[in-house]
């Protein structure tokens, strides 16, 4: 066994020198660990960890098939998101030990803290003492084992899985209940206990689900298709939207759910326009394939930036919320087009992995589908706090798109009404953001960018704590984002428009001196080349599109989303349905979408009398409302200098562009 | 946004508060880069110590002190000493009147940060060792302190945002608060008919305040602390020191992590367990981490 001592060595490198003993099959011992952080994360090789000591936050977290043992005491998130393998702590254990494992055993021979095994969706949590508050919060599936007491909320909202409590139980969570407990399954624990050398004789509590709380009573009836530009018609109350959503709510006596973003008019891109002299730019279409369109993304510390062909991304969406063919599809487009493709939540397919060139791997509060190793084959990490669709809700993924298929692969019981817990179990402030971060970082051995996705809220202070938490790239993404399913009034009413966003985003980085190091990917709206060149002017780095892929790639806008029969096989889990979706074709059709965007943008900055679209800026926009004026500082059109001096030839350069 | 960090010895006596919470801070650092405080019990003087931030710029801080004289005269408090360092201007005056008329006659007109006749509270920009660097923290002795490393979200990081924060109208009072308070503005509300005044918009400086309020009336910090978990809505753990204790309390959903750390000589209570095994390097420590909704105190021997 070889030392490695952390008063002499700091963690990037002890961690560097694990996972190499990791390969070579030799097993290590940590000294003088002094309850530092993130020790032995991301190792995936089957060794043994000795921590002689106490250990810090996230202790053999992000791994897979390591076994780790700590001496004394264990800090936050001990065993986070393990695959396999266990973690045997000698002490106590903080909060949320045992967090998003998916089939790891962990054992605390000390007590744990608050929220014990919060989304772990298989495996073994066993404490040898006492378990504080809501042990076994928001679990998907495997079992707790509690030889002490339990303290109040046991089982707070799981959906799946056992918790055996040997004590007292202070209060049951929602929707569980107390069950009797079979031979076998007594015999599976005395094993348990007696493998980890743990003495116990007494009898346990059952808790499990009770089944009342995992499916809405009243499922959202399947309305008349009715396309945005219908619901979204200038007549903004008593219309024929307002008509159906009464009836709708009359019907299920509830909020209601849908697919798509906010469909209102608020302040966008189209209330800005270029103000330029057009007529004196003469140029011929093969000088196109000079202008510089090439973006890189996420290099701030190093890591191995993302490189892209023109400031685009595909926005983030899951499979679950869309087909496998389409997430398929779009991989091969953004490969086609040079620019990347996002897992969104839910977990990385292999196909969508061979596809794209450039893949982002995005983590969300309920770690479905989260792990070490595809963490370890994307090109760039996503951290999602929240969306312009629903900030501050967690995902939804409604009871007939979670079939077996998928609940394999994001972990969670099949055929439940999904909802993704809201926050984070271990990032409850930007103080402990840092660590999660520096977690990532260990696992991905620094080398992947690590980027942050939220919605537009308070930006001016979100977009400064992103900063100072250490990330390579912001996706900020404004109230027109869509989604899979939100409830329709946070869809409609909760967050700033992506204009407002970007201008509070790009003030709040000047405010605190950021530079320009950070990238920032303004997503939220984004419909064509236009608008993309609109946002670099306004400050951003590069775009993100979700909604305008999807609908090259057939979707006919009818906002049924969250239904699960999709009529063109998009937002769909049904066989039957998805069979619509020719991969071939719609990918070829995302394609040519992209391209085009690489034309507007190419010809819109040569327009613009620059040979790089990276060197467009704000002088060379202008206001057409008030409103846009007030939100983005810029000029008003009627107020421009140019405005009053007809013989400037001046044209207005917006839409004509496309 | 912040990490917390205290300490008590139990013993009366001088012991070395000031390197203590250096370690304990700089241990946590990463929990908050931008401004890094202290709240320091050490010798009880006869004279009112106070300390005010002001301008480091030094026709602007002869300005601004030079204003504070004419306050303090205001008031018949005598100057006895006075010194400049850093951002900050430290003086002790010879004060037996009204406090709380006092002091806030002062802070509509200066930026009061420390009041106490044991009490002084060190904050500024920078992280643990900057500050030391600056204010020489760490040559300060005593039996208990509590500090502060905070991240900002606003413009410019200043220092009088920083923690701790005194208890406004109150001496020897200081709290340090990881955490948000939900109902801030109902809180504020109800203390500002009863008088107070505040003078930022942080949570911190409210909590301060509630407290010492309550400690006024006579309860003991026990007491203050058990309503103050039913009173204050949100996430929070903090720690609130007086002329002879610490204490803290944590929310009921346990949402901020906190650690504590007690042996026959001395209680520490932090973040993060790193910034405890900072006072221990090399071994393991039995450290406990406090339940949601509980609170706990400590006192020095007098
Ligand atoms: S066509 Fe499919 S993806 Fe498009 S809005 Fe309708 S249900 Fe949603």
């Amino acid at each position: 066994m070889v030392k490695i001592d952390l008063s002499k060595t700091d963690i990037t490198d002890a961690n560097t020198r694990i996972r190499d003993y990791g390969r070579a099959g030799e097993d290590v011992e940590i000294i003088n660990p002094d309850a530092r952080h993130n020790i032995g994360v991301g190792l995936v090789d089957p060794i043994n960890v000795k921590v002689s000591g106490s250990a810090g936050y996230f202790c053999g977290g992000l791994s897979d098939g390591a076994h780790y043992e700590i001496e004394h005491n264990a800090g936050w998130a001990v065993g986070d998101n393990i695959y396999s393998g266990s973690v045997v702590v000698g002490g106590n254990a903080g909060a949320i030990a045992g967090v998003a494992i998916r089939g790891a055993e962990i054992v605390v021979r000390g007590n744990m803290g608050s929220r014990a095994g919060q989304v772990m969706k298989a495996g073994t949590l066993c404490c040898g003492g006492n378990a504080a508050f809501m042990a076994g919060y928001m679990m998907y599936g495997g079992r707790i084992i509690i030889l002490g007491d339990g303290a109040a909320k046991v089982g707070q909202d799981m959906s799946a899985g056992e918790i055996f409590v040997g004590g007292k139980i202070e209060s049951l969570g929602n929707d569980t209940m107390i069950v009797d407990m079979d031979a076998a399954e007594r015999d599976e624990i005395m094993e348990f206990l007696e493998r980890y050398k743990m003495n116990y004789n007494g009898d346990f509590t059952k808790v499990i689900n009770a089944g009342k709380k995992l499916r809405y009573a009243n499922q959202e009836p399947r309305a008349r298709p009715q396309p945005f530009f219908v619901s979204s018609n200038s007549s903004n109350y008593w219309n024929a939207k307002v008509q159906e959503d009464i009836w709708i709510k009359g019907e299920v006596g509830r909020y209601r759910i849908r697919g798509y973003g906010a469909s209102k008019p608020v302040p966008h891109l189209n209330d800005i326009a270029f103000i330029k002299d057009v007529n004196a730019q003469h140029y011929k279409p093969e000088e196109l394939e000079d202008i510089n369109l090439k973006t890189t993304v996420g290099g701030r510390y190093g890591a191995k930036p993302l490189s892209l062909s023109m400031p685009v991304m595909i926005a983030p969406m899951s499979f679950g919320a869309l087909s496998r063919s389409v997430k398929i599809a779009l991989a091969r487009a953004s490969r086609l087009s040079g620019i990347s493709e996002n897992t969104g939540e839910g977990g990385m397919l292999d196909e969508q992995r061979e596809e794209a060139d450039q893949l982002i791997f995005q983590c969300l509060s309920g770690r479905l589908g989260w792990n070490v190793k595809d963490m370890q084959r994307a090109d760039a990490i996503e951290i999602y706090i929240s969306q312009g669709a629903k900030p501050g809700l967690g995902g939804q993924l409604m009871a007939k798109k979670v079939t077996p298929e998928l609940a394999a692969i994001r972990g969670i019981p099949v055929g439940i009404d999904l909802r993704s817990p809201s926050r984070h179990p271990d990032v409850l402030g930007a103080d402990d953001l840092v660590i999660k971060v520096e977690e990532f970082r260990e696992a991905t051995m620094h080398k992947v960018p690590l980027g942050i996705k939220m919605g537009a809220g308070r930006v001016n202070d979100d977009i400064k704590i992103a900063y100072k938490d250490g990330f390579d790239f912001v996706e900020l993404d404004g109230l027109q984002g869509s989604t899979g399913a939100a409830s329709t009034e946070v869809l409609e009413n909760v967050g700033i428009p992506t204009l407002s966003a970007v201008q509070e985003a790009i003030d709040g980085l000047k405010e605190i001196d950021a530079g320009d190091d950070m990238d920032l990917v303004m997503m939220g709206g984004i419909k064509d080349g236009v608008d993309v060149v609109k946002m670099l002017a306004l400050g951003a780095d590069c775009t993100s599109v979700g909604t305008s892929a999807i609908i090259a790639g057939g979707c006919i806008a009818c906002m049924q989303c969250h239904v699960g029969t999709c009529p063109v096989g998009i937002a769909t889990q049904d066989k039957e349905h998805e069979a619509r979706y020719d991969i071939d074709l719609q990918s070829q059709n995302i394609h040519r979408y992209f391209e085009s965007l690489r034309w507007q943008i190419a010809s819109i900055t040569k327009a613009l009398g620059y040979d790089d679209v990276h060197k467009v800026s704000r002088d060379d926009l202008v206001a057409l409302t008030p409103e846009a004026a007030d939100i983005t500082g810029l000029p008003l059109l009627s107020e421009h200098p140019a405005w009053h001096q007809p013989e400037m030839g001046l044209e207005v350069l917006d839409r004509k562009a496309g | 946004m912040c990490g917390i960090a205290g300490v008590l010895y139990k013993q009366a006596g001088t012991h070395e508060i000031g390197k203590t919470l250096i370690d304990m801070l700089d241990g946590c650092q990463h929990r908050g880069p931008d401004s890094t405080g202290f709240a320091l019990y050490g010798e009880d003087s006869d004279q009112l110590q106070l300390r005010f931030i002001v301008p480091t710029e030094e026709t602007a801080r002869k300005k601004a002190t030079d204003n504070i004289a004419t306050l303090l005269a205001r008031h018949d408090a005598t100057i006895k000493s006075e010194q400049s360092v850093g951002c900050s201007y430290q003086i002790a005056v010879d004060f037996d009147g009204d406090l709380l008329a006092f002091t806030k006659d002062i802070e509509e007109h200066a930026k009061l940060v420390s009041v106490g006749h044991t009490l002084d509270i060190i904050k500024d920009d920078g992280t643990a060792h900057e500050v030391d660097d600056i204010y020489h923290v760490g040559r300060v002795t005593g039996t208990h302190g509590i500090g502060h490393v905070r991240l900002a979200t606003e413009s410019a990081v200043r220092p009088e945002a920083a923690h701790p924060f005194w208890a406004t109208g109150f001496e020897d009072i200081a709290i340090v608060h990881n955490g948000q308070i939900t109902n801030y503005w109902k809180m504020r509300r109800r203390l500002a008919r009863r008088g107070y005044t505040f003078h930022t918009d942080n949570d911190s400086e409210l909590v301060a305040v509630y407290l010492a309020d309550k400690l006024k009336q006579g309860e003991t910090l026990d007491n203050v602390l058990e309503t103050a978990i039913a009173d204050l809505d949100g996430t929070f753990s903090f720690l609130v020191s007086t002329p002879n204790e610490i204490g803290y309390a944590k929310d009921n959903l346990a949402a901020k992590p906190m650690v504590l750390f007690e042996t026959d000589d001395m209680i520490a209570i932090a973040s993060e367990e790193v910034s405890l095994n900072r006072l221990f390097p090399g071994q393991s420590i039995n450290s406990t981490e406090p339940a949601p909704g509980t609170f706990q105190t400590w006192s020095r021997s007098t």
